[in-house]
C-alpha cells in the first residue's frame, strides 16, 4: 500500500519508543521516497512529534531500525545526522541576528565565514528578508522569524527538512503565504519534507502523502484524496471529521448492492466483500450528500431536518437530523445554498448514490 | 519533556558530558563543606593536651561544657534573644509586607524589593558600627532627644541594643519572604471571604495568614537561624555580658585555643537549629498535607 | 472610602519608616565619613577629607583592599563556574538522588557563618591549607555557590526549551552547543552572578576572620579596627566598601534584569 514513487530516503522498520512505562510510537513501518512530502497527521500524543525527534536523533527508538538514505541512524547522535528541523517554537538563538542564525549550521560544518555569509544572505533573499539580515529576531514579525528559521535549516541544502508543527504559532492569513511558500520551496529544490501537524487543511493541502497516527500507530497512509475519500477506519473517518458515518446489518446482498439497515433508515451500498447478516459501516463524505426539498429517485434517501449551519470560507457545512436522531452533515458550496430556500426545522431529504458510500471493515 | 531526557540518560551509560557538569559541585561540597562540619563534630571528641589538639573519642568536652552553667546561661540566652528576635521581626514585618504584597503595583513591588535586597550586599559589620554611635550616650538619638529635653537612655550594651542588630539583619529578608508568600495568595479567595462577609481583620486572620502560612514561618525560620548564629550585634551591641553562643564559640577558639570546646558549642548550636528547623517545616507543612 | 486612604497613607509611613531603620545605619555612616569630630554625633562639625586621606596613605589599609579584591574576584569566577555547572545539570538532566544533590548545593546558606567559620578552620588546618588567602578564596566559594546557581538557574528557566536540540540538530555537538548556545543565553546570569559572589564576598567577615591568618580582608580590618575604640576610619573604609558593593549589585540588577525579548514579539 501507498509505496512511495521514488527510491526510499527515509525508512522505519517495527519502530517502537517507549518512555518508561509509556508506549509513544508502537511498531511503526514506514517508508519515505527522495523528494516526497510527507505530512504526519494526528491528535496531540498519537506519537508524531516522537516519531519526527526520532527522525532528529533527538530520541533513539527503543525497538526497530531506522534508516536515512540506505544508512542505519539508530545510534548516530543529532549533530552527525543532515536532518534539520524547523521547531515549533522556532527556536532562533536570541542572542543572534537573523543573519547569524542562518549561518549556524555552516558555521558548524567550519564553512569559511565569508563564504557563510555569502550563503546565508542568498538564502534570506531568496526567502524575501534580505534586508532583514542584520536585525536581532526578536524585533521581527512571526512571519518574518518563521522564514529566518527556514532558511536557517536549508542553508545546508540537506535532503531532508524536518518540520514540527512549524505553522501553528503563525496569524491564518500567514499560514496560508506558508503553505504556498512551503510547497513552492520544496519542488524547487526537490527534497524530502517531513511535516508533523495537528491542522488538516495544511496537511491537505501541502503533502503528497498524509500519515494519519492515534496512540502511537500508523491509521491510513494515503493522499489526501484516499483519506478523505476513502478512510481506512472509523478513527480517520472521524478524525477528517466531514464524513457522515452510518454502521447497520446487511440483510440482503444482490447484482453487486448491498441492502444495510440502520437506525436512520435503509440504504444502499456497493456490495463488495460484504456477506447477509454481517455488520457494517460506511461512511459517505458531506460533500457528496446531495439535498433536496422534495424526496429524490435516488438509492439513497433519507429525511432530516435541519440544526444549523457553518461557513468556512464560501463552503458551508450543514448539521441535520434524522428522525431518530442521528447527525447528517452536508457540505456545499456557498453559491449552491444560496439557491436553497431555508431555515432552521426546515425537512429536507439527502441522497446518494450507492458508489458514494465507502465500506470501512472492522468497524 | 523530563522523560524525554530519561530515556536518552538509560542509553548511554556513562555520559562524559553529563558528569563533566555535574561531578564538580559534589566533590567540591564533600570535600568543603561536608566534611569540615563532619570533621568538626569528631572535633568535638578530641582532646587538648599543652595547647595542642590530639585526636581521640573522649566525651569529655561534652561533659565538661554542659556541667557548666555559663554554658547553658548562654545557651537560654540566646534562645531567648533570638525567639525573641523572630517574634519582633515577624510582627513589624508583617504590615509592610502586607502592604506590599496587597496594596501597590506590581512595578512599585519590585522597586521596594530591590532596594530590601541591598543591605544584604553591604557590610553587615559597618551597620552595626554605625547602629553603635547612633545609639551611644552621646551618640545621634541622644543627641536629638536632649533637645527636647529628654534623655540620655542608655541603648549600648543593653537587649535592645542587640536586638537593635538583630533587626538590622533580618528585617529585610523577612519582609522580602513574608511580601512573597502573600503575594503569591490567591486573591480570589480574598474576594470571596469579603462576600462572605469577613470583616478586613477577620478576613487576615482567617484567609490570609493561614494560606500564607508557609512563607511566614519559613521567614521567622530565617530570622531564627540568622539571629541565633550571630555574634556581631551581641558582641558590639549587646555588650556579650553575659556572651551569646556564637561569642562563646569565638572566645573559645580565638583565646583559649580550645576548638573541641568550641566544637560542642558548635555541634549543639547546630542541633537546636536543625531541631527547629524541622519542627518549623513540619508546622509549615501540617495543613497544606491534609487538604 | 476615606478610611481606606487613611489606611493606605498609614501603611505607607509604616514601610518608610522600615527603610528608614534599614538605612539610616548606612547613611550616617557615609555622613560622618565627611564629619571631622574625632566621636561622630549631631551637631555635625565641619566637613573633612580627613579620614579618607588616613585611609588613602595607609599600608595596612591598601594591603587588605588588595587581599579582599584578590579573594572576592577568585570567589567569583570559582563560585560562579561551580553554580553554572550546577545550574545546567539541573537544567538538563534527571537523575537519582537529585533531590540530595540539591540540598548539598544549597545548604550552605543556612548554616550560621560562624559554625562555617569554626568548622572551616578546623579542617583547613586539618589538612593543611589554613591561613592562606586561597582558604578564604574556597570559604566563600563554598558559601556564595549557591547564589550563584540560583541565579543561573533563574535565566535558564526562560531559554525556549528546544534551543540547545536546535544546535544539535544544526551540527553542534554537546560541548558546541554549550559554548554557541547555553553559554551565550546564560551570559547575563554570568555576570550577575560574578558581580553578586564578589559583593557577598566582599563584605564577609565571619569566616575569612577564622580562615585568614595573616592575611586580613578589609571587612576582617574593620573588625579590628572597631573592636574596642570608635575610629571614624571605619566610616570612611565602610562607605568605600559599601559603593564598591553596591556598584557590583547594581551591575548585578542590570544584567539580571535582561529578559528575552522573543516573548513579547510573538
Amino acid at each position: 500500500m501507498s509505496n512511495p514513487q521514488s527510491e526510499p530516503l527515509v525508512e522505519l522498520e517495527s519502530v517502537v519508543k517507549r518512555f518508561d512505562d509509556f508506549v509513544a510510537v508502537k511498531s511503526m513501518d514506514l517508508t519515505i521516497g527522495k523528494g516526497e512530502f510527507v505530512a504526519i497527521m494526528g491528535p496531540s500524543g498519537c506519537g508524531k512529534t516522537t516519531t519526527l525527534r526520532m527522525l532528529a536523533g533527538l530520541e533513539q527508538p527503543t525497538e526497530g531500525e531506522i534508516r536515512i538514505g540506505g544508512e542505519l541512524m539508530n545510534d548516530v547522535p543529532p549533530h552527525d545526522r543532515d536532518t534539520p528541523m524547523v521547531w515549533q517554537s522556532l527556536a532562533l538563538f536570541p542572542f543572534l541576528n537573523a543573519r547569524e542564525n542562518v549561518e549556524f549550521g555552516l558555521k558548524m560544518r567550519k564553512v569559511p565565514a565569508a563564504e557563510r555569509k555569502k550563503r546565508a544572505l542568498e538564502w534570506l533573499d531568496r526567502l524575501g528578508i534580505g534586508e532583514f539580515a542584520e536585525r536581532n529576531v526578536a524585533t521581527l514579525s512571526g512571519g518574518q522569524r518563521q522564514r529566518v528559521a527556514l532558511a536557517r535549516s536549508l542553508v545546508t541544502e540537506p535532503k531532508l527538512l524536518l518540520l514540527d508543527e512549524p505553522l501553528s504559532a503563525l496569524d491564518a492569513h500567514l499560514v496560508i503565504r506558508m503553505q504556498s511558500v512551503l510547497t513552492k520551496l520544496q519542488r524547487e529544490l526537490g527534497i524530502t519534507f517531513v511535516y508533523v501537524t495537528h491542522s488538516q487543511s495544511e496537511a491537505f493541502a501541502m503533502a503528497d502523502r498524509v500519515v494519519i497516527m492515534s496512540q502511537g500507530e500508523i491509521a491510513q497512509i494515503g493522499s489526501s484524496r484516499d483519506i478523505y475519500r476513502e478512510p481506512a477506519n472509523r478513527f480517520v473517518a472521524e478524525f477528517v471529521g466531514r464524513n457522515n458515518i452510518i454502521s447497520g446489518k446487511v440483510v440482503k446482498v444482490t447484482k453487486g448492492k448491498a441492502e444495510v439497515i440502520a437506525a436512520s433508515g435503509t440504504y444502499v451500498v456497493e456490495a463488495g466483500d460484504l456477506l447477509e447478516g454481517q455488520e457494517t459501516t460506511f461512511v459517505i463524505s458531506a460533500d457528496l450528500v446531495q439535498i433536496t426539498r422534495e424526496a429524490t429517485k435516488s438509492e439513497n434517501s433519507v429525511q432530516c431536518s435541519l440544526i444549523s449551519e457553518e461557513f468556512i470560507g464560501s463552503v458551508v457545512t450543514l448539521f441535520l437530523e434524522a428522525a431518530d436522531g442521528t447527525e447528517f452533515k452536508v457540505q456545499l458550496q456557498e453559491r449552491e445554498l444560496s439557491t436553497l430556500d431555508h431555515g432552521a426545522g426546515d425537512e429536507f431529504y439527502l441522497s446518494w448514490p450507492a458508489k458514494s458510500a465507502h465500506i470501512i471493515d472492522g468497524a | 519533556m523530563n522523560t524525554q531526557k530519561k530515556s536518552t540518560q538509560k542509553k548511554r551509560r556513562f555520559n562524559l558530558y553529563a558528569m563533566v557538569w555535574r561531578t564538580p559541585i559534589i566533590v567540591w561540597q564533600l570535600l568543603f563543606f561536608v566534611g569540615p562540619l563532619l570533621f568538626m563534630i569528631a572535633m568535638s571528641f578530641f582532646l587538648v593536651k599543652n595547647y595542642r589538639m590530639i585526636e581521640a573519642f573522649e566525651m569529655k568536652n561534652w561533659i565538661k561544657m554542659f556541667s557548666k552553667n555559663y554554658f547553658w546561661d548562654s545557651y537560654y540566652l540566646t534562645f531567648g534573644l533570638a525567639s525573641l528576635s523572630t517574634i519582633i521581626a515577624t510582627v513589624i514585618a508583617f504590615p509592610a509586607s502586607f502592604a506590599l504584597a496587597f496594596k501597590v503595583s506590581d512595578n512599585v513591588r519590585r522597586w521596594v524589593i530591590f532596594l530590601l535586597i541591598i543591605p544584604f550586599f553591604t557590610s553587615y559589620l559597618v551597620r552595626i558600627f554605625s547602629w553603635y554611635v547612633i545609639l551611644a550616650e552621646s551618640g545621634v538619638i541622644n543627641a536629638m532627644l536632649s533637645y527636647v529635653g529628654l534623655g540620655p537612655y542608655t541603648m549600648l550594651n543593653t537587649m535592645f541594643g542587640t536586638l537593635v542588630g538583630y533587626m538590622t539583619l533580618c528585617l529585610p529578608l523577612v519582609v522580602i519572604l513574608q511580601t512573597f508568600s502573600l503575594a503569591n495568595v490567591d486573591k480570589n479567595l480574598i474576594q470571596a471571604a469579603k462576600n462572605l462577609g469577613c470583616s478586613p481583620i477577620k478576613t487576615i486572620y482567617s484567609v490570609i495568614i493561614p494560606l500564607a502560612k508557609t512563607g511566614l514561618i519559613v521567614a521567622a525560620l530565617f530570622c531564627f537561624i540568622l539571629s541565633f548564629g550571630d555574634f556581631v550585634s551581641p558582641y558590639y551591641l549587646g555588650g556579650s555580658k553575659p556572651p551569646t553562643l556564637p561569642i562563646l564559640i569565638i572566645d573559645t577558639t580565638k583565646s583559649g585555643q580550645q576548638w573541641p570546646r568550641a566544637a560542642v558549642v558548635a555541634v549543639v548550636m547546630m542541633a537546636t537549629l536543625i531541631t527547629i528547623a524541622f519542627a518549623a517545616l513540619a508546622l509549615a507543612y501540617k495543613k497544606r498535607a491534609s487538604r | 472610602m476615606k478610611e481606606s486612604n487613611t489606611l493606605k497613607w498609614f501603611l505607607w509611613i509604616y514601610i518608610g519608616l522600615i527603610f528608614v531603620f534599614i538605612f539610616s545605619p548606612i547613611i550616617f555612616s557615609m555622613i560622618f565619613s565627611f564629619n571631622s569630630a574625632r566621636f561622630p554625633t549631631i551637631p555635625l562639625e565641619s566637613f573633612t577629607w580627613h579620614w579618607y586621606e588616613t585611609i588613602w596613605n595607609d599600608s595596612d589599609v591598601w594591603q587588605a583592599a588588595k587581599t579582599s579584591v584578590i579573594v572576592s574576584s577568585c570567589t567569583a569566577v570559582i563560585a560562579t563556574a561551580l553554580g553554572f555547572a550546577t545550574a545546567y545539570s539541573d537544567f538538563r538532566y534527571n537523575f537519582r538522588f537529585k533531590g540530595p544533590y540539591l540540598a548539598l548545593v544549597l545548604l550552605p546558606p543556612t548554616i550560621p557563618l560562624i559554625i562555617l567559620a569554626l568548622a572551616m578552620l578546623a579542617w583547613f588546618s586539618k589538612i593543611g591549607t589554613s591561613g592562606q588567602i586561597y582558604s578564604i578564596v574556597i570559604a566563600h566559594s563554598v558559601m556564595t555557590a549557591p547564589f550563584a546557581m540560583a541565579i543561573i538557574r533563574l535565566r535558564l528557566n526562560q531559554i525556549d526549551e528546544n534551543l540547545e536540540a536546535a544546535a544539535w540538530n544544526l551540527g553542534a555537538s554537546e560541548w558546541r552547543a554549550m559554548k554557541e548556545v547555553i553559554l551565550p543565553f546564560c551570559k547575563p546570569a554570568i555576570v550577575s552572578s560574578l558581580c553578586l559572589t564578589a559583593a557577598v564576598s566582599f563584605d564577609e567577615f565571619a569566616v575569612a576572620w577564622f580562615v585568614s591568618g595573616l592575611n586580613k580582608t578589609i571587612p576582617v580590618m574593620i573588625m579590628e579596627i572597631v573592636t574596642g575604640n570608635i575610629d571614624p576610619r571605619v566610616n570612611a573604609i565602610g562607605t568605600f566598601v559599601f559603593i564598591t558593593s553596591m556598584t557590583l549589585v547594581i551591575i548585578a540588577q542590570i544584567f539580571f534584569m535582561t529578559r528575552p525579548k522573543e516573548a513579547s514579539a510573538q
